[in-house]
């Protein structure tokens, strides 16, 4: 008997899990393919004939046009663009808040067909581009603001809808549970058990979008909405650097007010002031409300919206229109391969996006991040960072494929890169605030053993910001290949560019099939990257 | 040494203070006749080495695995490529299993953190603190997450880790009883002050009882 007991045990093998190491080899596979495919290894992707006109536009930085006329038109435009975004993202949280209730799991339970086929009409609005939208409404509404406002609010609407309902859904059940166990209804147990907890990432979320509207509502002034998108892509094709730069200093200052005014009202919320025995609202936090209204109900009138234009006869009839020439979609064989084709290519601008943004965000996202305690030095660098990343998020990707084919050669390259470049300054912030999100404990348990600051961050920050981080890679992917459409709609290629031709041809059956052959890519897309979200977990 | 007081006392401040992640606002603290906060790079992280920590909340890194926190104890004498390296191949696994064996938990050595039970988290604090080997050893509320036996077995160990090395155990304790058996000397606590120093043999469990009932 005490043979068998003092036999040695095994010891206990280490196990990988399986499904992430096949997820991990397969994305580098896609990568490789991606790259090869942009031509990456073999041909010749650069173009030393346009560094000179690159330099000129590279020293414009410093000299921004601000002579009063330019300034004034400058200011206009200004305002046109934030009564846009306003606008838009409130019809955005708007229709966000209506929809989450719809596609949130919580409201469905275990009515698993439900909740699937709720989902899946999200992705339609959802799988196409602000820019999309635009084109689409222009043609049905002619040139009117309400083009401008739907196009970043319907499918803001529908992601916001989604994001919502994500962050009801990942609210840690057990106060909600209790709250139903308990005999409580399940209006008042989501008030009380999954509404505050979810609150916070509501709020900031909604004023998250705020700061998207304002750069889609610069990338419909490119495509003709006017505002400041519409100045930029004028004083760009004038060869105009100083007044370009003047509008990209505009853009980021006002992408910096977003970000800030969101980052507050986060803090806010995150952390209330104490308001000991007495009931008091934040004055910060209702100001930010408040204001928000203000600016609404302010950018109604300025762009002099109408519900008119809405029901008028003439928009019925277009729509009637349109539909009966969209209906049936094309299926011709030469166009079929055509979308193929530009289908492949879209895919993989955005994995070669995607995987330049996540490479620079991770190498950035530490310096970016706001420490607890640090020296006046690091503070100094972390500013540096953060604007940097503002100044790659506040221009709009087209604009950085202008740039880029000074020095590229045309093709996938250039459009992937431009992405890449414009998501970096986006994920770099997302990954900057996961990381100050994370326990600083076990970070600090570290440090106080005397591990260096390599091994701190190896072993008390990489762990737990991972996870996070990739799956924000993977959210921006999805947003990534809707943006490659953008990027081609101004001329890179891929389903984007095609898309253009056949809007521009009056070729509606066209038109839909390549709004198809979008929709299911961007919801294959999700998917993948749900998948691999999961398989993080 | 048994560090007592009521919540808010200030005994986790006291701890913070002495192996140096709490800067003090006035005075200087010595640690192995050196100031924690003057010493900077290697020297500091020598020091520091010296000091054992348990943290009330554990400060564990709930994704890695249990083999990586533990190895955490030995990150002051690693360098950079091999702490790197270790998370790709866990390094020295023969004395992580060593020090878990100590501490019952061997079979959970490469399961993730957070799948393990409070108590068993604990235990893993203690495993890196076993392969740390300081000297001073400081522990904030040890015991909290442990059931009466393993309790006194986690003292036991401290106590002993303490000793083996020529060293001292600080630590804060709740349960006055296990103050007693474990310290030979209790220091009390209330607003940051000293109230209490005396030899334990002097001392009751109804005399430190009073100390966290009494409001003040």
């Amino acid at each position: 008997m005490t043979a068998v007991l003092d036999r040695p045990q095994a010891p206990p093998r280490l196990q990988r899990v399986r499904t992430r190491w096949a997820w991990g080899l397969g994305a580098l596979a896609v990568l490789g393919w991606s790259l090869a495919g942009a031509g990456a290894f073999t041909g010749d992707v650069v173009n030393p004939a346009g560094t000179g006109q690159f330099g000129r536009f590279a020293s414009a930085a410093l000299s921004p046009a601000l002579d009063g006329a330019f300034l004034r038109v400058l200011a206009d435009s200004v305002l046109v663009t934030v009564a846009y975004a306003a606008l838009g993202a409130a019809l955005a949280v708007l229709l966000g808040a209506v929809g989450a209730v719809a596609v949130a799991r919580t409201t469905w339970g275990r009515r698993r067909l439900g909740w699937t086929l709720s989902r899946g009409a999200l992705a339609v609005p959802r799988g196409l581009h602000e820019a999309v939208w635009g084109l689409l409404l222009v043609n049905l509404l002619g040139l009117d603001p309400w083009v401008g406002v739907l196009a970043i609010g319907v499918p803001y609407g529908a992601v916001t809808a989604k994001v919502f309902a994500d962050l009801l859904d990942e609210v840690p059940r057990g106060g909600h549970s209790a709250l139903l166990a308990g005999g409580v209804g399940r209006v008042p147990a989501a008030l009380y058990g999954l509404l505050p907890p979810a609150s916070g990432g509501l709020l900031s979320y909604s004023f998250y979008r705020l700061e998207c509207a304002v750069r889609s509502a610069v990338v419909l002034g490119l495509i003709g909405a006017g505002g400041l998108g519409y100045q930029l892509l004028l004083s760009f094709s004038s060869l105009r650097w100083e007044q370009v730069w003047s509008c990209v200093y505009a853009l980021a200052l006002l992408c910096l007010l977003a970000d800030v005014g969101g980052r507050a009202v986060r803090r806010r919320v995150a952390a209330p002031r104490s308001s000991g025995d007495r009931l008091r609202r934040d004055p910060a936090l209702t100001t930010a409300v408040l204001g928000t209204l203000a600016a609404v109900v302010w950018s109604w009138w300025y762009l002099a919206i109408s519900p008119a234009t809405l029901v008028a006869d003439r928009t019925g009839e277009q729509l009637r229109y349109v539909l009966a020439a969209a209906w049936p979609p094309d299926v011709d064989g030469s166009l079929l391969s055509a979308v193929a084709a530009a289908a492949v290519d879209t895919v993989q601008m955005s994995v070669i996006a995607i995987a330049v943004a996540t490479a620079g965000a991770v190498v950035l996202a530490g310096l970016a991040a706001r420490p607890a305690r640090a020296s006046a030095g690091r503070r100094l660098a972390g500013t540096v960072v953060r604007l940097a990343l503002l100044l790659l998020r506040a221009v709009p990707p087209p604009v950085w494929a202008l740039v880029l084919l000074f020095v590229l050669l045309p093709g996938i390259l250039p459009g992937a890169l431009a992405l890449g470049v414009y998501t970096l300054g986006v994920l770099g912030r997302l990954a900057a605030e996961a990381t100050e999100e994370l326990d600083p404990r076990p970070r600090a348990a570290l440090t106080a053993l005397g591990a260096g600051p390599v091994a701190g961050w190896l072993y008390g920050v990489l762990p737990a910001a991972t996870g996070p981080v990739l799956a924000f890679a993977l959210y921006r992917w999805e947003v990534a290949i809707r943006d490659t459409v953008l990027v081609g709609l101004l001329g890179a290629g891929g389903l984007g560019a095609l898309l253009a031709s056949a809007v521009a041809a009056f070729d509606w059956g066209a038109v839909t099939t390549v709004l198809v052959a979008l929709v299911l890519l961007t919801a294959a897309v999700d998917l993948v990257s749900a998948r691999a979200r999961a398989a993080l977990r | 040494m048994a560090l007592v007081g009521p919540s808010g006392a200030g005994k986790s401040t006291l701890l913070g203070l002495v192996n140096g992640s709490v800067p003090p606002t006035a005075g200087s603290v010595q640690v192995f006749g050196a100031d924690p906060t003057a010493l900077r790079g290697r020297a500091q992280r020598e020091l520091r080495a010296r000091v054992g920590t348990v943290h009330q909340h554990l400060e564990l890194v709930g994704q890695l695995r249990v083999v990586h926190n533990v190895n955490a104890g030995r990150l002051s004498s690693w360098p950079a490529w091999r702490a790197a390296w270790s998370l790709v191949r866990p390094q020295g696994v023969a004395e992580v299993l060593a020090a878990l064996e100590q501490v019952g938990l061997a079979d959970r050595v490469f399961e993730r953190t957070e799948r393990l039970s409070g108590g068993q988290r604990q235990r893993v604090a203690l495993a890196r603190l076993l392969v740390q080997q300081p000297e001073l050893v400081l522990a904030d509320e040890p015991a909290s997450a442990l059931d009466p036996v393993l309790a006194e077995r986690a003292l036991t160990l401290l106590a002993g880790l303490a000793a083996d090395r020529g060293g001292a155990l600080v630590a804060s304790l709740h349960d006055p009883a296990l103050a007693l058996r474990h310290c030979t000397r209790v220091v009390g606590l209330v607003e940051g002050r000293v109230v209490l120093d005396a030899p334990a043999a002097a001392l009751t469990v109804g005399d430190l009882a009073d100390f966290y009932g009494a409001p003040r």
